[in-house]
């Protein structure tokens, strides 16, 4: 199901009043796409996270505007804590949307019991679907994953309606024997550094 | 052994100031757990290490421990009982400067209960304020 926005139309701009907004638990958020003119518009925080704690990328919208939108992109704060600005992109049911995203890994490998470490090299893959297809995230079993055994991209299963547009080689998991802890503690590791300037000049002394 | 830099290109430098937050290094990349510095301050190399060994004991064999900084600049200080001048120290240590918001170190491979335990262990040993993200 998808999550609810209730938004209300956007009159003022600029950096103090919405960081005024920001504090009074609100979230400036501005509407586009589809030829149609560009709304701004502000959101409540406590929807905002939540739907980004469930992963919904696709979001309705009621109260001022009534639109079925895409979360496009996302302005965080320094520390990553908070939202600070929304996109959304007007989407239709019968248009296909090309976008990132996450993978997650299901179950226990074999592999782990073999002396393997369990690696996800690429946390998101690139997919086209329509928005009523969209899956939140791509489910990944590695029920079967055996010691030295990788999963690519084409080996995925993807729900009906979903489409990869990674690279089909793309490396997603592996299941591989940890590599050993590297002690660099050796008798000819130096001191110091070595000086990148000087031992330039020395050469050209020689020379 | 404790991180250093291959080459420098001075052995020695000025002391600075830490100003602002961290605009890059700010985000978990390569694992799904990752530890933020909240407050600025000076790594040393030692206390990286030191971080280091305490979470690889933790997550041996399971998960993954990836560190995300590294010190390049020197620390330099005089001898004990030294009279004033006869110019600047010799460097004594290694440090990474840090700001808020920078990940000092990521682990993958790993539930988010154990890692909220493996980085309760591992903020210990930080001489600042530290927190857990996640990837997002």
């Amino acid at each position: 199901m998808a999550e609810i926005f209730n938004t209300k139309k956007r009159t003022e701009t600029g950096t103090l009043r919405m960081r005024r907004l920001r504090a009074a638990g609100q979230i400036p958020a501005v509407l586009y796409g589809h030829g149609q003119t560009t709304q701004h518009l502000i959101l409540n925080a406590s929807e905002v996270h939540a739907a980004l704690r469930h992963g919904k990328m696709i979001v309705k919208l009621q109260g001022d505007f009534n639109d079925e939108v895409l979360i496009k992109d996302l302005q965080w704060d320094l520390l990553g804590s908070n939202v600070l600005h929304l996109d959304l992109a007007r989407v239709d049911a019968e248009e296909q949307i090309e976008l990132k995203v996450h993978v997650e890994l299901r179950g226990v490998a074999p592999g782990q019991n073999e002396g393997g470490l369990v690696t996800l090299h690429a946390h998101e893959v690139e997919i086209r679907c329509s928005p009523q297809s969209l899956p939140d995230k791509l489910q990944v079993k590695i029920n079967e994953l055996h010691l030295g055994q990788t999963l690519l991209a084409k080996d995925l299963p993807l729900p009906p309606g979903v489409w990869m547009l990674s690279d089909p080689e793309l490396m997603i998991v592996s299941c591989f024997e940890p590599g050993g802890e590297q002690d660099e503690e050796s008798a000819e590791s130096p001191a110091e550094p070595e000086l990148i300037g000087r031992a330039k000049r020395e050469t050209e002394d020689e020379g | 052994m404790a991180l250093m830099p291959k080459r420098v290109k001075h052995r020695k430098v000025q002391r600075g100031r830490i100003k602002g937050n961290a605009s890059r290094g700010n985000r978990v990349v390569f694992g799904e757990f990752g530890l933020q510095a909240l407050e600025p301050g000076w790594l040393k190399a030692q206390t990286i290490e030191a971080g280091r060994i305490a979470a690889t004991q933790y997550v041996r064999g399971e998960g993954r421990l990836y560190i995300r900084v590294f010190p390049h600049r020197s620390i330099t200080s005089t001898p004990l009982e030294t009279r004033m001048g006869k110019g600047k120290g010799e460097p004594e240590f290694w440090v990474a400067t840090i700001r808020p918001g920078t990940i000092l170190y990521e682990l993958s491979g790993v539930s988010e209960q154990q890692a909220k335990i493996c980085f309760a262990r591992l903020a210990h040993k930080m001489p600042f304020k530290v927190r857990m993200v996640a990837r997002r």
